[in-house]
């Protein structure tokens, strides 16, 4: 736990800017890669390690970054879903009626996406909480972050370590 | 690296960036209807999707902005020339940080009024740091599979 300090605060970081609402506005493909090697410098920095970090433990720290960054966010978003009775599902359905009207599919497709995201929406109206909706967040929190942490990981190596060589020479 | 790898990776980026242009491919096959509103949420993760950023085309939109899908569109197309092993080796890292300067340029242009927001120059700016920051992503593959093999 206490080697993987440095990516829970950089995990926690970033799965705050994933779901604070206005916060959220600035979110963008580099928040979990810069987590994960925001993570890097932090463990450099506490362990006062002057050797090169090998990929496999940079991809470690990315990994675990990405997957608190997954809890945190996850927990986050569905504990204000179900504090606040609302989110983007709800704020966006309107929209997303009129963008499956507009698609050439037949009346039956269109009714069918409609009344799937017609009950998440209700149940979370009625009690904040859909089991589908918490699944989906769930999934894609961790699938994604995770990947996202380790190509951070891998890529922030490369720079400290080559800052590291720079010193060095 | 080895063939199968780059095309397990030209492969993973390749779905990736299909899933940007979801609503295209509803026009192809009803069914990806489904998972549209699944993929809005995915891509939510990693963009804004503020919707006066996003890419028009027939029947729709990308999910991602269009700095966001220059960034992926890089990345596959670079991924694409390692395929024939074109991608040799890493550029120094100071490559990286070129290739940054001028989306970091554009961001705070456009933010400071300077100009307005233009999806081309965002485009153009992502898929130069997309293309640039895969030869560290692949360098770093590399050197994970180096690794392991120890």
């Amino acid at each position: 736990m206490k080697k993987y300090l440095s990516s829970l605060v950089a995990g926690f970081g970033a799965g705050v800017l994933q779901v604070v609402p206005f916060l959220r506005s600035f979110s963008c493909c580099m928040i979990v890669p810069i987590a994960a090697f925001v993570s890097l410098l932090l463990n450099q920095r506490a362990t006062n390690e002057k050797e090169k970090i090998t990929t496999k433990r940079a991809l470690m720290f990315g990994i675990t970054t990405g997957l608190y960054a997954a809890l945190f966010g996850t927990f986050f978003e569905i504990f204000i879903t179900f504090i606040t009775k609302h989110n983007d599902i709800i704020a966006t359905f309107p929209e997303l009626q009129r963008m499956v009207d507009g698609f050439p599919v037949t009346p039956e497709i269109k009714k069918e996406v409609l009344n799937l995201f017609q009950n998440v929406r209700n149940e979370i109206l009625s009690t904040g909480f859909s089991v589908l909706y918490t699944f989906s967040v769930l999934v894609n929190n961790f699938i994604i972050n995770t990947i996202f942490g380790a190509v951070g990981g891998l890529v922030g190596a490369q720079i400290i370590n080559n800052r590291l060589n720079n010193r060095t020479n | 690296m080895s063939v199968p790898f780059r095309i397990l990776l030209f492969a993973v980026l390749a779905l990736w960036c299909a899933g940007i242009f979801i609503e295209w491919f509803v026009g192809i096959h009803e069914n990806f209807l489904f998972a549209l509103p699944f993929l809005q949420k995915s891509y939510s993760l990693v963009c804004h999707q503020e919707h006066s950023k996003l890419i028009f085309f027939e029947h729709g939109v990308t999910l991602t902005c269009a700095r966001c899908t220059g960034i992926y569109s890089g990345m596959l197309f670079i991924s694409f020339l390692a395929l024939f092993g074109i991608v040799k080796k890493r550029p120094e890292i100071k490559f990286l940080f070129i290739a940054a300067a001028p989306m970091a340029a554009d961001v705070i242009l456009y933010s400071l009024n300077v100009y307005r927001y233009s999806k081309t120059a965002a485009f153009i700016t992502g898929l130069l740091l997309g293309s640039a920051g895969f030869l560290y992503l692949y360098a770093g593959l590399k050197n994970l599979i180096a690794e392991l093999k120890k």
